[in-house]
């Protein structure tokens, strides 16, 4: 039986070496799209039984005997001891936003190859690692946040900076997924009343919740999904109208300004009213299409067509500027590592932990499973033809303001595509045009509606495309939504300490003011990013992934010093490679955004080379300052980061050599009673 | 048949989870009270108080 064990570990692993081999060494050809799945899956299975285990048993020493903060403190709200594979679902779905869906295809500009290692690799040692580490030390002390444990286990600095890290890369996320969302719908009349409506819908399903049938919310979420299903139909009907299209066709910056004001809208009313229901919605769809797409991939298995590497890890790529390395790295954040999951590992999900080994499916499996959402949209993005992913990624201030130039340039490349192709492509999908539409979702979206098209027939590939956008849009209005929020409840605390109240949440002239300032925030960034000749993404997305990534950095200070609290220099390495790799990465690409002396590559260089032309008209001013105040931004993050950094570093030297306090501030050991069939 | 059940089961269990349903259950279970129109809008606005504190994962 032990040698059925081996030899079944032996096969998993030795698949997932001779998949990645494939895939990394395979040329001149394109690979089916089943080379990068097995890779991934095997690679993955075998780093959870083995890697995973390993950090569980002897660097964690979980203990099932040990009773956690969910039964110890058990309340039947925040606190409850949950099934792990329910807890897993639960915490999957907590995590898996749109970042490991737009990160890998934006780095597709570099092939198939660096990203797809990348994800696998990165989420194996890294993220992974990152999410596992931070949901036990929060579980072993009673459910705290990052923001505490930094204020704990490294001091009153680091927890300070954590917060304003946070603040900050919430008004970079809002703004780049609201221009995400700008960029597939604009001239859209069909995504536009599609996305439009989800708003009425969600309206509908929170008052059928709270007067008509309170509690049903499996049963209102299902209604919710039929009607938005109907809506893609609706915006079909819209499109053809030669009344109705024309009030929906809207323009880059009306759409900015309209999902502005929806923020501070949506942000201000009753969260039953439109959040909460659009949240539940927005899940459900979520899990319900990373399903679909996972089915759909191992049905049609589409061939690559883009090839393992692109001209354009030279740094000269028209979705992005920057080499390979670092900017990778950067793009795909979520999917790889992301900071942002150590706010969820310390968030509600170790309130919920029944056993303290379930943190090995839910910490480690989930972040798995989110890099395997990753994967599939890196291919759902490199089943694209290679002229028509560019049409659709490149802004026209790279690739010429019409078809025929913006064909001619990415031709030209080496990637054919005709004015004509992607006129018809535009046609079939039931869109005017998909030249320029940076940002990654209607890329994304054409990718995926090419696979559930083979799997359903062709005819319906316009439904399909906007089925994804709308899945898309869904969640990221939530995100914007939520983000507000959020955003404001940290500015109120914020403004508590001049004006008190400003700090009172049911103080409507505060929630008014707190609001608007929030998003005027990422509304700037946004408005930047639509009036920016190259496409925003390609400033807003490199400075999200350097801000999450420098979060991540924050999150494995954290860990580290709390494995070298438990065991010394000894196992410290699991969390202090990946934090020196980012470090790395991240400063690295912090330092070229700002100082780079390649307009296309560093802010400065930009600001400078708008001043050498000497048009001094308002929107070349704007330009230049915008560029200027990126350079700021990316700067004072790094500066947070590289502080809290020293910080560690003055306790990481105190602990080995002695001098600095090495007590655990973990909750004390209270055996568990709890059965497993009350699981 | 009985795996595909449990596995259903687990799946119904796991959407009502993230659909707070589970979660009213307990809520009632533990103040010991019937469901009402009125007990789902004091459960939904404690939940959702506390779990849109947090923001949304990117």
């Amino acid at each position: 039986m032990k040698l059925l064990g081996y030899l079944l570990w032996g096969a998993i692993a030795a698949t997932a070496a001779f998949c990645l081999g494939g895939i990394a060494l395979i040329r001149g050809e394109h690979i089916n799209s089943i080379w990068l799945v097995l890779a991934a899956a095997c690679t993955y299975i075998t780093a959870y039984r083995f890697y995973g285990r390993f950090v569980a048993a002897r660097v964690m020493a979980l203990d099932d005997q040990r009773a956690t903060p969910a039964e110890r403190l058990r309340n039947g709200h925040d606190f409850e001891p949950t099934n792990k594979w329910i807890l897993l679902g639960h915490h999957f779905a907590a995590i898996a936003g749109p970042g490991p869906l737009v990160g890998p295809v934006l780095a597709a500009q570099f092939g198939y190859l660096p990203g797809t290692l990348w994800i696998v690799i990165g989420a194996v040692l890294g993220g992974a690692v990152q999410d596992f580490v931070i949901l036990f030390a929060s579980m072993r002390r009673d459910g705290k946040s990052l923001g505490k444990m930094a204020r704990e286990e490294i001091g009153k600095v680091g927890g300070f900076i954590a917060l304003v890290t946070v603040l900050i890369i919430m008004v970079i996320l809002l703004a780049v997924v609201g221009l995400v969302v700008v960029n597939a719908l604009k001239g859209s009349a069909w995504g536009t009343f599609t996305i439009a409506a989800t708003m009425p819908v969600a309206i509908f399903m929170g008052l059928y919740l709270r007067y008509w049938r309170p509690g049903k919310v499996l049963e209102c979420s299902a209604i919710g999904f039929l009607l938005v299903l109907a809506s893609i139909f609706g915006g079909r009907a819209v499109a053809a109208s030669a009344g109705l299209a024309p009030m929906f066709t809207l323009s880059a910056m009306a759409l900015a300004i309209g999902i502005i004001v929806y923020g501070f809208l949506a942000s201000a009313l009753p969260v039953w009213l439109l959040l909460a229901p659009r949240d539940y919605l927005s899940t459900f769809v979520k899990l319900g299409v990373v399903f679909m797409l996972a089915v759909g991939i191992l049905i049609v298995r589409p061939e690559l067509q883009l090839p393992p590497f692109t001209r354009f890890v030279d740094g000269t790529g028209p979705i992005f500027a920057g080499k390979v390395f670092p900017f990778c790295f950067i793009t795909i954040a979520c999917g790889a590592v992301s900071g942002f999951h150590s706010l969820i590992s310390s968030g509600t999900t170790p309130k919920m932990i029944a056993k303290e080994w379930h943190a090995v499916p839910v910490g480690y499996g989930s972040m798995l499973m989110e890099s395997f959402v990753a994967i599939m949209a890196m291919i759902a993005a490199c089943v694209l033809q290679p002229g028509v992913y560019f049409a659709v990624n490149s802004p026209a201030g790279i690739v010429g303001a019409t078809p025929a130039a913006a064909a001619a340039t990415i031709t030209g490349w080496g990637f054919p595509v005709t004015a004509a192709t992607m006129a018809q492509l535009a046609a079939d999908v039931g869109e005017k045009s998909l030249f320029f539409r940076t940002g990654g979702a209607p890329s994304l979206a054409l990718g995926m509606a090419h696979i559930f098209a083979r799997t359903g027939g062709g005819a319906v590939i316009g439904f399909w495309y906007h089925f994804a956008i709308m899945f898309e849009a869904l969640f990221i209005l939530t995100i914007i939504d939520a983000g507000t929020r959020v955003g404001r409840f940290m500015l109120q605390d914020l403004l508590s300490h001049v004006a008190p109240p400003l700090g009172r949440m049911t103080w409507m002239p505060g929630v008014i003011v707190t609001s608007a300032m929030v998003v005027a925030a990422w509304g700037y960034f946004l408005i930047q990013g639509v009036r920016d000749p190259l496409g925003g993404i390609n400033s807003l997305w490199p400075l999200f992934g350097i801000s999450n990534q420098l979060l991540a950095g924050i999150a494995f200070c954290v860990a580290t010093t709390i494995l070298l609290k438990m065991h010394g220099a000894k196992y410290a390495w699991i969390t202090f490679a990946p934090l020196v790799w980012l470090v790395t990465v991240t400063f690295t690409a912090g330092w070229q955004k700002i100082f780079s002396p390649l307009p296309a590559v560093g802010f400065l260089a930009q600001a400078d080379k708008l001043v050498a032309a000497g048009a001094a008209s308002p929107a070349t001013q704007t330009l230049i300052f915008n560029a200027r105040l990126d350079a700021a931004v990316c700067g004072v993050l790094m500066v947070l980061v590289a502080t809290i950094l020293i910080d560690s570093f003055r306790v990481w030297v105190g602990i080995l050599l002695g001098t600095a306090n090495t007590h655990i501030r973990e909750a004390p050991f209270v055996p568990s009673r709890l059965q497993a069939e009350e699981l | 048949m009985t795996l595909l059940r449990r596995i259903g089961r687990l799946l119904l269990a796991t959407l009502r989870e993230i659909g707070d349903e589970n979660a009213y259950q307990r809520h009632l279970a533990a103040r010991g009270c019937q469901h009402s129109g009125a007990e789902w809008r004091r459960f939904s606005e404690e939940r959702h108080r506390a779990k849109y504190a947090n923001a949304k994962c990117c």
